[in-house]
């Protein structure tokens, strides 16, 4: 299993309706994007932080390493805006104004990364996309993308199996191997994939498939007071930062 | 190269959103069409997306040392045409976004827009015109070199609407946008200019082991050109 949804599985919050938690990181996810970036996005990523490390037992380490690669783009991204280019005295200068530039881009983007990862991290996929088709979604989309969802951590296993028998035999030794190991892994997994699928519709159609795949769901019930409650944290952390900016 | 969660202000992560939503409208309509019209399809269109979705994860060595993913969006555009991989690769980077931490909820539409919609677009004319122009090669010359323009097109027109995508976020101070362009541009080409070739390289063999263990499969998706020309497939015939 991919370690965010294995964490999701493990979670303390799994049983919390995946609206209450959307309402709970994403309010604050909006208040990382949209309020003054000090306080509000600090604020944001704290209390976020505060709610997953703490009731809902994200392991931070997991997390951490999680956050390690979107970081890096945002680090990376950042970087560029230390400097400035094409200006009269030099075709590349520092850039006086870059350094707070990046570091309020940094801060709001590693607070939001943070409420979405901790959505991420309490809440497994499965649960939230059968109740997409209540948004809107056609049910023939919601049940592709349920199938995808099922589906990718077979082929993820296939891919892993392939690429270990092959790493056992030198197929990653060099270059020119691993050019070659990739090319025949990705050959492999697609026929693989659409045998699978078709082996899939037979078992399916032998169980007397009408073309709906129904699946039960826990029927969690969504009461509005702890909806409110998720929104809470939100609001204080608006509220604060709002009369911040009020105050000085 | 996604785009992570909370980089791009509010204002052009709702543009980029508006900007990539026909395009996906469509897709999801030509999707669901072909799953009203052949409920079978259900299946191999998600056998196809599960793909989608792995071939991205795979690591592929970069020129740096490190390793790096491709973005798989050019042999998916030459697999399922541009207006399937649209809807797919929405789905694709929605999944990755939650359960790989790559790219974001708030940039999903920024990330469709490049690596959904443009990627697809301008890898599927790279294959179709590298097809056209080898017409008199064998088809396994003229295959090899239309999925390698494909994937190597796709990816590099990726990466240079991401690039374009943040500097029109954050000018410069100096250049403007054209000066950020090519300050985000020289950054990120260190790594991906290397991996769009070695992304062209690797779906080459793909596509030419293909031919041998899958040749029914890529008859049916219209890939091969069989015994006759090469019959562009439909939404739905695609998967």
């Amino acid at each position: 299993m991919l370690t965010i949804d294995a964490e999701a599985y493990r979670s303390p919050w799994r049983t919390v309706h995946p609206a209450v938690k959307g309402v709970l990181f994403g309010g604050l996810l909006v208040c990382a994007l949209v309020l003054p970036a000090w306080p509000g996005a600090a604020l944001a990523g704290a209390v976020a932080l505060a709610f997953g490390l703490g009731p809902a037992r994200v392991p931070p380490r997991r997390l951490l390493r999680t956050a390690a690669a979107p970081l890096a783009f945002i680090a990376t991204g950042a970087v560029a805006l230390l400097v400035t280019v094409g200006g009269p005295e030099a075709p590349v200068a520092w850039d006086p104004q870059g350094a707070g530039r990046a570091a309020e881009i940094v801060g709001r983007a590693s607070a939001a990364l943070t409420c979405q990862l901790l959505f991420a991290f309490t809440t497994p996929l499965a649960e939230v996309l059968p109740r997409l088709t209540r948004i809107g979604l056609p049910p023939a989309l919601v049940e592709v993308v349920a199938l995808i969802y099922r589906m990718l951590f077979v082929a993820l296993d296939t891919a892993r199996r392939i690429g270990s028998a092959q790493a056992g035999r030198l197929g990653y030794a060099n270059r020119r191997n691993q050019v070659r190991s990739l090319g025949a892994l990705g050959a492999a997994l697609f026929v693989r994939s659409y045998d699978r699928a078709a082996r899939l519709q037979r078992g399916l159609e032998c169980r007397g498939y009408t073309g709906a795949l129904t699946v039960l769901v826990d029927q969690a019930p969504l009461r509005a007071a702890p909806v409110a409650a998720a929104a809470v944290p939100a609001v204080l952390v608006a509220a604060v930062t709002l009369s911040r900016g009020v105050w000085t | 190269m996604h785009i992570a969660e909370g980089f791009l202000p509010p204002v052009h992560a709702a543009a980029w959103t508006a900007a990539a939503a026909p395009f996906v409208v469509h897709g999801v309509a030509s999707l669901t069409r072909a799953v009203r019209a052949d409920p079978d399809a259900k299946l191999l269109l998600g056998a196809s997306g599960a793909f989608c979705f792995v071939l991205s994860a795979l690591k592929i060595p970069s020129v740096t040392g490190s390793c790096s993913h491709p973005t798989g969006v050019g042999l998916g555009a030459v697999l399922f045409r541009p207006p399937v991989m649209a809807a797919l690769g929405t789905i694709t980077l929605l999944f990755q976004a939650l359960l790989l931490a790559h790219g974001g909820l708030t940039t999903l539409g920024a990330n469709v827009f490049s690596m959904a919609v443009v990627g697809p677009w301008v890898g599927y004319a790279a294959y179709r015109a590298v097809r056209a122009l080898t017409a008199r090669m064998s088809e396994s010359a003229s295959l090899g070199a239309g999925v390698f323009a494909a994937a190597f097109a796709a990816s590099l027109s990726t990466y240079t609407v991401t690039s374009l995508q943040l500097a029109l976020a954050f000018p410069d101070a100096a250049g403007g946008v054209g000066g950020a362009f090519v300050k985000f541009a020289s950054i990120f080409s260190i790594t991906q200019v290397p991996l769009s070739v070695i992304e062209g390289l690797v779906t080459v063999v793909i596509v030419r082991l293909l031919t041998t263990v899958g040749r029914d499969q890529l008859l049916r998706l219209g890939v091969l050109r069989g015994s006759g020309p090469a019959q562009p497939a439909t939404s739905g015939e695609a998967v």
